[in-house]
């Protein structure tokens, strides 16, 4: 089996809802999302339509802390307004996938990125949810990912609304004009799906090493248990190698999984490499 | 006609008070120059309406100019939480209505277009429509009798875009992110442009696809290179990631009035003489340039 670290397993299951039948779209700075789609426009989805801010149709690009911008719009097919981009996709049902990592996500799937504590006066303001809330209720496949599966972010109820996808069941969606499609929470221990509005997410596969014990315990909202329960697809050969070489050769889709202090740190050290990279490659004045 | 004026004359076209957008989007085209020009003026008691705002909402609140914030968003993204917007709402000094990112779309395409709102599809079980009732309301389809979500429409006294050239009429274009700026100058009842350069006309109209903003939209031009610093205007210079996790440093350490005391002691060219050194110069430009797009094996 090959060698993989969680982060590339949760990369590989997010590139495997990326397909060619509709848009998927880079928001706030996601290194794991956009790695994910890098990977599937590399392998089975090279058509895929990526729209990054306003770059339409974007290539596959290496992943940095200060080029990736340049990167997407510099072979992008078009550049139209942020507005225009949200018209068409979010508001214009072409939104195939995009990927939340909200602060904490309750049972409903309701996720909050705006406030812990009250929403008044919080304890912590969060930075708000950007387009997340018109992501959440209008595109086809809804992937919520973390780097950690506990109690503290899977929740009873989260502390603020910032979002929540309602209805969700394909039927009732469809009498609305909305996509059809699930929510899909994706974390080191499993995937879980919620696809009706009356019943809990159940568990779709365990990630290998995983049980389901450990998936209930660490969960703070009731958790479906089905019968027989798959694993979750690991990642290949192929699939490695594109992350590790080609797409992330600086690991920045780590970041999730990091403490804050970790995070800061190597976030410093990628920062003084892409200075150091930039000048010894710039022709001299 | 010319429309050029002075960095120094942005408090003629600014009045303490007003409803103030400000274009640019996560860390791209953000007038900077012109916050720090606002924070040096101290044009304060603002309006300021955001989308996806960063390091330039969190100077303004930091100098204590904001009083009332419409935003989906305040972030450093991975350099951390906006410490000021942070500590401001936490303490209960800014007023803020937290709106969606696509609904401040819509509420500027609805200013644009002289309507008192547009109409979306609901937000699901968000709860942010019962948080910004000023913002938010339901109507009525007049043909089916359906629900939908109405957004008012967005109208700032003054607009204030980055861009990458403009002429001395105003006529802007950018070859990169352009964010929602185009929606905001329609909206405003005042459009404050700062361009990277000032051209001839003959430079827009020999490109005139890139023409975002035409000039009958705007007041007044500003030349103001780096102006976007430390966010990006890409293909000229990239995102300076280590200057603003410099600026979440010395928040952290607390020295942010001492960092804003320098802003206000400083003109423009003597912050670019500061901050821009050769080395970051070339960095920035390099980052901005130098693409690695990976082709299917």
């Amino acid at each position: 089996m090959t060698d993989y670290r969680p982060e590339e397993l949760i990369v590989c299951r997010i590139a495997a809802d990326v397909d060619e039948s509709g848009v998927t779209v880079l928001g706030s700075f996601t290194p794991l999302a956009y790695a994910a789609y890098m990977l599937a426009k590399l392998t089975h989805a090279p058509n895929a339509a990526v729209v990054a801010f306003n770059a339409v149709g974007v290539p596959p690009v290496q992943l940095s802390l200060t080029g990736t911008e340049a990167a997407l719009y510099s072979r992008a097919i078009a550049h139209w307004s942020f507005t225009t981009n949200t018209e068409v996709v979010h508001l214009g049902n072409r939104g195939l996938v995009e990927c939340v990592s909200p602060a904490q996500i309750d049972g409903s799937g309701a996720f909050n990125l705006s406030v812990i504590g009250d929403y008044r006066t919080p304890k912590v303001r969060m930075p708000g949810g950007a387009g997340s809330p018109e992501v959440m209720q209008n595109y086809e496949r809804i992937i919520v990912y973390f780097g950690k599966h506990d109690t503290r972010t899977l929740v009873d109820k989260v502390f603020f609304r910032t979002g929540e996808r309602k209805p969700i069941a394909d039927e009732a969606r469809a009498a609305k004009g909305l996509l059809r499609g699930p929510i899909r929470i994706v974390t080191p221990l499993c995937v879980m799906v919620k696809d009706e509005d009356d019943r809990p997410f159940r568990i779709e596969t365990l990630n290998p090493g995983h049980t389901v014990e450990e998936v209930v315990e660490n969960t703070g909202f009731e958790v479906e248990v089905p019968a027989d329960i798959g694993v979750t697809v690991t990642p290949t050969q192929e699939q490695i190698t594109l992350l590790r070489e080609r797409i992330d050769p600086y690991e920045t889709m780590r970041f999730d999984f990091m403490g804050a202090q970790e995070r800061k740190e190597r976030l410093r050290e990628l920062l003084q490499d892409e200075w150091d990279r930039a000048l010894a490659a710039a022709p001299v004045a | 006609m010319s429309k050029i004026v002075e960095l120094e004359a942005l408090s003629t076209f600014v009045a303490p008070g007003e409803t103030v957008g400000l274009g640019g989007a996560w860390m791209s085209n953000h007038p900077m120059a012109a916050v720090r020009q606002l924070i040096r003026d101290g044009i304060g008691d603002l309006h300021v309406v955001g989308s996806l705002s960063s390091i330039d909402v969190d100077l303004l609140i930091a100098a204590g100019l904001v009083r009332e914030l419409t935003f989906s968003m305040v972030s450093l993204e991975a350099y951390g939480l906006a410490p000021h917007f942070r500590a401001a709402v936490q303490d209960g000094s800014l007023k803020i209505n937290e709106v969606s990112g696509v609904a401040i779309n819509v509420g500027y395409s609805a200013g644009a277009r002289n309507l008192p709102f547009l109409p979306m599809r609901d937000l699901g079980g968000s709860q942010l429509p019962e948080m910004a009732p000023d913002f938010y309301a339901n109507v009525t389809c007049p043909f089916s009798g359906d629900e939908f979500l109405a957004i008012r429409a967005f109208n700032p006294d003054v607009a204030i875009l980055h861009v990458a050239r403009a002429d001395a009429a105003g006529n802007c274009q950018v070859d990169g992110p352009k964010s929602i700026d185009d929606e905001i100058a329609r909206a405003a009842r005042r459009v404050i442009v700062t361009a990277e350069e000032i051209v001839d006309t003959d430079v827009i109209v020999a490109n005139a696809s890139s023409t975002h903003i035409p000039g009958f939209l705007v007041d007044a031009v500003i030349e103001a290179p780096y102006g976007a610093h430390p966010t990006s205007l890409v293909p000229v210079y990239g995102f300076d990631a280590w200057t603003v996790m410099d600026y979440a440093d010395v928040c952290a350490a607390g020295e942010a009035p001492a960092y804003l005391e320098q802003l206000r002691g400083e003109s423009e060219a003597e912050y670019r003489a500061r901050v821009l050194d050769d080395d970051r110069r070339t960095v920035l430009a390099h980052v901005a340039q130098d693409v690695q797009v990976l082709e299917a094996s």
